[in-house]
């Protein structure tokens, strides 16, 4: 595919801009990471090596102790990997066990001398940010409850882009009653007020309700409730490109309606939409995280920055780790995407890079 | 000689709405009933100064305004009456060239994208065949090869009008409505334009409606000329005839703001008084009445006729009072 070269210009400019650059593939290098969290923060090894075999259980069903040899206690419970890695280490005949990073999942509460409290940052037991009130990791959560947030986002701005751009190159192109129609409905939707539908419908829904489909339900009420910004720009750039003469032009040629849409008003009203899109990153992560730190958000005990937030603020003097690490990690996933968001908005701004004359 | 193009009655009127529930409270009357021939093979010039109705007259020729009423018959069919399907067919026959060149090429497609959507459109051969054809089309512009690949805006202004005017050739057809297709453009560009055009009329006998508010451009391309005022068609005759014999009182006052290149004659101009009325609440009788020089009470209460001052065979439509007694026996 040959791009347009004032796309291929517009990308040139976008990687001259270092700082959004950077932050870009900074980025992209922790998502698709967060993609393999499961081979980085887990409480499952990457490789055993048992009796001359290796497995690798990451993502195998659950193994038994007595799988590996362990008998008493340890031999019809899931295996603790940690405790095997020291058993093995221990026994020191060519078995070993290699743990992630982390080996901690995010879920696990891991005691101190049999109480589950929250513990300060500590290398030796590798809880590089310190544990949580229920005594989980915090960097594993911090991590997986990035992955959640980021896919959340990315989800949320491609299903608010598709309604919103579809409907409001519609109400541009065709206008007339259709046109105030949705005008006045969008007017309404938009002045119902979103929290309120995000507590009502989740204190009707049953508790049954696996985890997924929570999730879903909340990225569905989000992007009901969020896509009408969308339609506003589309249309009047619609309104616009349609009374153009290359419009009028496909027109005389006889063009069908859809190919007026997809090949000549679509390709340019939507390359200054995606200056939006990390603006719209940024504010579904705020939202999501604002969510969560009310506790209307992801269900627990789903990993998220917010929660971690509203533990901390709970225990400001006693945990400050807590509220730290989620603070820094909050305001550096926004930093990034902010500066990308600005690199994009100048890579592709109008006025040096006019499509027309 | 064979009527292409018969426009009979022709009116756009575009709404105005206003006050409470968006009611209609009146209308833009940029065409009101005009009517004209055009034979195959030949051009007619329309002028008339800016707001008097020439775009929209002709973007309503090609439905792409939506006349209000009136009869548009191109070839023998009459397109008021056609569903989308059958005017889609028809599109084949009439094309468009833009005023603006900037503004008619889609900034995001190539050269080679841009000439072939017509033949892609209404399916017009293999892929290869397209591709010819397009090379051949570059070809009759006089642009390379080379530029098939290309964008508009490494394209001037002339290049571009070429590339607009190789789009509306892809199909073949037979009736082009040129809407100020030079009017963008350099005085020494528009020459190689207008030059262009009149080479492919001889070639390819297709008739055009050459729309320009440039008296001296519409001299040079034109075998007949209409003059437009206010949504009409004040005066419509042979080029040659119009242009040395002008009869209508606004044609007489264009006529004389033609710069003359000689210091030492000194021409009468006949300055007109008063701005044009609003096409919106245009004034009863003759639309000219309020500033034209020789206005006489009739004028005020009945519309003009169409008169006929020349011969059966060398007609001179004029719609004014003054020529009352005076229409060919």
């Amino acid at each position: 595919m040959r791009l347009n070269p004032l796309t291929a210009r517009k990308l040139r400019r976008f990687r001259e801009i270092k700082r959004g650059y950077y932050s870009f593939i900074l980025l992209v290098t922790l998502t698709v990471l967060s993609l393999f969290a499961e081979l980085l923060i887990n409480d499952k090894p990457l490789i055993i090596s048992y009796d001359g075999q290796l497995t690798f259980p990451t993502y195998s069903a659950v193994r038994l102790g007595v799988d590996f040899g362990l008998g008493g206690d340890a031999a019809n419970v899931p295996v603790d990997y940690r405790d095997l890695q020291r058993r093995f280490r221990e026994a020191d005949n060519g078995d070993f066990v290699v743990m992630p990073l982390v080996p901690y999942n995010p879920y696990e509460n891991s005691e101190v001398d049999g109480i589950i409290r929250s513990t300060g940052p500590n290398m030796e037991r590798q809880h590089y940010l310190g544990t949580d009130t229920t005594g989980r990791d915090i960097l594993a959560r911090l991590f997986y409850g990035f992955r959640t947030a980021i896919l959340f986002s990315i989800a949320f701005t491609v299903l608010t882009y598709l309604i919103g751009i579809a409907l409001g190159c519609m109400m541009g192109y065709f206008g007339g009653i259709f046109d105030l129609l949705f005008q006045r409905i969008i007017e309404i939707w938009s002045n119902i007020p979103f929290l309120y539908m995000v507590i009502i419908v989740f204190s009707v829904i049953p508790a049954t309700f696996s985890i997924p489909t929570r999730i879903t339900i909340l990225l569905v009420i989000m992007v009901l409730f969020s896509w009408t910004f969308m339609t506003y720009y589309m249309r009047t750039e619609t309104y616009r490109e349609k009374a153009r003469d290359y419009a009028l032009a496909a027109r005389v040629l006889g063009a069908s309606t859809p190919r007026i849409i997809f090949r000549h008003i679509l390709p340019n009203t939507i390359s200054t939409v995606v200056t939006f899109i990390p603006f719209t990153v940024v504010a579904a992560i705020t939202a999501i995280t604002a969510l969560d730190f009310l506790g209307w958000g992801l269900p627990p005990p789903t990993p998220s920055i917010g929660e971690l937030l509203k533990q901390g603020t709970a225990n400001l003097t006693t945990a400050p780790w807590i509220v730290t690490s989620a603070f820094v990690a909050l305001v550096l996933i926004l930093t990034l995407v902010t500066f990308i968001g600005e690199a994009i908005r100048e890579a592709f701004d109008p006025k040096k890079f006019t499509i027309y004359r | 000689m064979s009527t292409l193009l018969k426009v009979v009655d022709l009116k756009k009127y575009f709404p105005v709405r206003g006050g409470m529930f968006h009611r209609v409270v009146a209308h833009v009357k940029a065409v009101d009933g005009v009517s004209f021939e055009l034979e195959k093979g030949r051009t007619l010039g329309l002028v008339g100064e800016s707001g008097c109705g020439k775009s929209t007259l002709g973007r309503a020729v090609l439905r792409l305004h939506e006349p209000t009423s009136g009869q548009i018959i191109l070839n023998g069919d009459d397109l008021m009456t056609l569903n989308r399907e059958a005017l889609t067919a028809h599109r084949r026959q009439m094309q468009i060239i833009f005023q603006d060149p900037y503004a008619s090429l889609s900034p995001r497609r190539t050269v080679a994208q841009t000439i072939q959507e017509p033949l892609d459109v209404h399916k017009i051969g293999t892929p290869r065949e397209r591709e010819k054809k397009v090379e051949e089309l570059l070809d009759v512009v006089g642009l390379r090869k080379q530029v098939l690949s290309r964008y508009p805006h490494e394209f001037s202004g002339g290049q571009r009008q070429r590339i607009g005017i190789a789009r509306s050739l892809a199909l073949n057809p037979n009736f082009i409505v040129a809407d100020e297709p030079v009017s963008a453009l350099d005085v020494s560009v528009q020459s190689q334009v207008l030059n262009l055009i009149a080479r492919l009329q001889r070639e390819h006998g297709i008739s055009f409606l050459f729309i320009s508010h440039d008296l001296a451009v519409i001299q040079h391309v034109s075998d007949d000329v209409g003059v437009m005022y206010l949504g009409r068609l004040v005066e419509l005759a042979s080029a040659d005839d119009l242009y040395r014999k002008p009869r209508h009182p606004y044609t007489k006052a264009l006529m004389s703001a033609i710069p003359v290149p000689d210091p030492k004659k000194k021409s009468k101009r006949i300055i007109l008084g008063g701005d044009v009325p609003s096409p919106m609440n245009p004034p009863p009788g003759c639309p000219f009445h309020t500033r034209c020089p020789d206005a006489m009470p009739r004028c005020k209460e009945a519309v003009p006729p169409r008169i006929n001052v020349g011969s059966e065979d060398q007609p001179h439509f004029v719609d004014c009072h003054l020529f009352a007694d005076e229409s060919a026996t």
